[in-house]
């Protein structure tokens, strides 16, 4: 055999390639002045993790947006064809999702899951004018990447610290806390910084700050140097498995006081891991299925008839909303300037301004936007995990 | 339908893959190809978000600036590659996969638990040079163009036929007169070279950029794409990048189904065609 290839074999070769390649790269894109398609409806793309290591969040997204699609699609003027693609849990996914589905001639994106996502495929569809509605991005920064993206999912330093505010309420002779959160995971290491900076802005004491990993099953270490330093509050930026996990190992070590958990753990899977040591820990929310408006309680009513009797997570209930957004101000552009006919390059950018101007009355209780495409929500929430006897159901009671 | 950012991301998969091709031709096993490509993604990221001399005033980033952080980033590269090849390189076949590993899963404990790096949250708003991918796609086709041309010349360099030497045999290879250490040496660093420019280009090119990139399924992946292209010739991983990158996007149209035959194809490729889609002929 010999050593090397002979050369001139594989140059002949690789032109071939490269033009295939060439040709193949060049039949891309819609033409963005052609008319909107609207046989099917009118076309919205979701972006959602069902792959990869957020596929927990884009399953739960999924059945928020197919709960809206069966409600908002009777009788409705202008429905909405929604057409749903997995963007992994990495960067590359996103990117390939977002322009499969601004080729396809799409007027408006929900997704991707991840904030992380978010900085890398939004400013693809900011730079073709596709209108983004982010259901579950809570980073700082995110309406910020430009005029065309918006997100109803409020960031984590506006909720993170109203927990601090209220377990404080509960128990004012708290003075001592204990942080844990994993740094590994994007989520974690920035709510801690808030559910920091907020612990400090009430004058506790943080004498501690543990470190986990996201694939962590067993905390002795981390939970028995935190007991030594005497911890009247435990805060967590946890997952819901990492966190639920850690919750009991601290339970069962024999901690008492109080403990408030972050936006990863705000969802029912918790109970089957933490079981009866669930009880009694706190959460702020954006949604809570307590909240007894027209619109929650009949979406609370829908989901619990086909899930089984399960209410929803705070990520369902932000997808539905997202779906929501968006099929209202079609309906209202469509109203005023009749969609069919219209280029898509225009429908892209009135669907936007429409989306930014209204109001709406979803299952997150009212909601706008600011200028910028902040969500602009009316009320909060705090609520206490209240575990029944079984152990293995519960709910989260909000606090009043 | 096909679209230039996909073939942004093909053409990175091709660099990736020469980058894990090169120390192979050696007959080396290096997994550490995704720790370099994340060296010159933070070099790049840290030094267009925190410099901003590097910005200039035009709207885009200065071209001039991302040679700066190519510049800067592979001689960093290739000086670790060569403090640390030259321990490494000792240890054979599985050892050395996993002391590969190993360094990998270091530096992202490094970057995670240093918040100069961005820790886990990683470095976000990472300007751009280009308007769209098309720029992008032209800079890493020049890049994949050098390299591979690169690649081709060492078919009739003496070098590359010293590194096809060691990889038939190492010891018959050395009693012939080569020097196997430094060949394999220059092998490990020149990968190394090649993944962190991949990696200065990436970064602008996904905008974010964070230690999840050096993960141990970036080394698995990089890995697949020769063994599925063939390991034999510089143009087997090239296409084994292009085609398992595009891949799982092409196979859209079957939904859900898509990761499934993604996975039967990286399993069966070896099965049917243990030599790679490029084979070498032999005379």
């Amino acid at each position: 055999m010999p050593l090397a290839m002979p050369a001139a074999k594989v140059l002949r070769v690789s032109p071939k390639w490269l033009l295939l390649l060439g040709l193949l790269a060049s039949c891309s894109s819609t033409n963005s002045n052609a008319p909107v398609n609207l046989n099917a409806g009118l076309p919205v793309g979701a972006v959602l993790s069902l792959t990869g290591n957020a596929n927990v969040y884009g399953q739960d997204q999924r059945l928020g947006l197919e709960l809206a699609q069966a409600a908002f699609k009777p009788g409705s003027s202008m429905p909405l064809n929604l057409i749903i693609e997995d963007g992994g849990s990495d960067e590359a996914g996103a990117i390939n999702a977002f322009n499969l589905l601004i080729n396809q001639g799409t007027t408006a994106l929900i997704g991707p899951t991840l904030s992380q996502q978010a900085f890398a495929a939004s400013p693809i569809a900011q730079r073709r004018g596709v209108p983004v509605l982010a259901p579950s991005n809570t980073a700082t920064g995110i309406p910020e990447i430009g005029s065309f993206i918006s997100r109803v999912s409020a960031q984590s330093s506006v909720i993170a610290p109203l927990s601090i505010n209220k377990v404080m309420q509960l128990d004012p002779a708290i003075k001592r806390v204990a942080v844990f959160y994993a740094n590994d995971d994007a989520y974690s290491t920035s709510e801690t910084t808030i559910f920091q900076k907020a612990i400090k802005a009430k004058g506790l004491n943080t004498v501690t700050v543990q470190r986990t990993q996201l694939n962590d099953q067993d905390f002795l270490n981390q939970i028995t140097s935190a007991l030594r330093a005497k911890p009247d509050l435990v805060v967590l930026s946890l997952q819901a498995v990492d966190g639920g996990n850690l919750i009991r190992q601290l339970r069962e070590l024999g901690f008492k006081g109080k403990i408030v958990v972050g936006n990863g753990m705000n969802t029912p899977n918790i109970y089957p891991i933490c079981q009866r040591f669930c009880d009694g820990i706190l959460i702020a929310q954006a949604y809570s299925p307590e909240l007894k408006t027209k619109e929650n309680q009949a979406f609370v009513a829908t989901h619990k008839a086909q899930q089984g009797g399960r209410v929803p997570a705070q990520l369902t209930a932000q997808a539905y909303t997202a779906y929501q957004v968006i099929a209202e101000a079609a309906q209202r552009l469509n109203k005023r300037e009749p969609l069919k006919g219209m280029p898509l390059r225009q429908a892209r950018l009135l669907l936007n301004k429409e989306i930014l101007s209204g109001t709406y009355n979803t299952p997150l209780g009212k909601i706008s936007f600011s200028r910028d495409g902040e969500v602009k929500q009316e009320s909060f929430y705090v609520a206490e995990v209240q575990m029944n006897p079984d152990g293995q159901t519960g709910r989260f009671a909000l606090l009043k | 339908m096909f679209d230039i950012s996909l073939f942004v991301l093909m053409l990175l998969g091709a660099l990736l893959a020469l980058a894990v091709y090169l120390p192979l031709r050696a007959g080396q096993l290096s997994l550490a190809t995704p720790g370099f490509y994340t060296i010159g993604g933070t070099v790049a990221a840290l030094l267009s978000t925190t410099v901003p001399e590097l910005g200039g005033n035009e709207q885009t980033y200065p071209l001039t600036s991302v040679f700066l952080e190519l510049m800067l980033a592979i001689p960093l590269v290739a000086l670790l590659a060569f403090l640390i090849g030259k321990p490494v390189l000792k240890l054979k076949g599985i050892y050395l996969a996993i002391a590969t590993i190993a360094l990998v899963e270091i530096l992202r404990v490094v970057l995670l638990s240093s918040p100069w790096f961005g820790a886990a949250v990683g470095i976000f708003a990472i300007p751009q040079p280009f308007e769209g991918p098309e720029g992008y796609a032209a800079a890493f086709a020049v890049l994949l163009g050098i390299t591979a041309w690169g690649c081709q010349r060492l078919e009739t360099e003496p070098l590359g036929r010293e590194m096809a030497a060691i990889r038939n045999d190492e010891l018959a290879a050395r009693c012939m007169g080569v020097n196997s250490e430094r060949v394999k040496l220059i092998a490990f660093v020149l990968s190394a070279i090649i993944a962190a420019a991949a990696g200065v280009l990436a970064a602008h090119f996904f905008n974010s950029w964070s230690a999840r990139q050096a993960s141990f399924d970036a080394s698995i992946t990089t890995l697949a794409f020769v063994v599925l292209g063939g390991s034999r010739t510089w143009l087997g991983p090239v296409i084994g990048g292009l085609v398992l990158t595009a891949l799982p996007e092409l196979l859209r149209p079957i939904g859900d189904l898509r990761l499934i035959v993604f996975g039967l194809v990286i399993l069966l490729g070896p099965i049917f065609i243990p030599q790679g889609l490029i084979q070498q002929k032999r005379s």
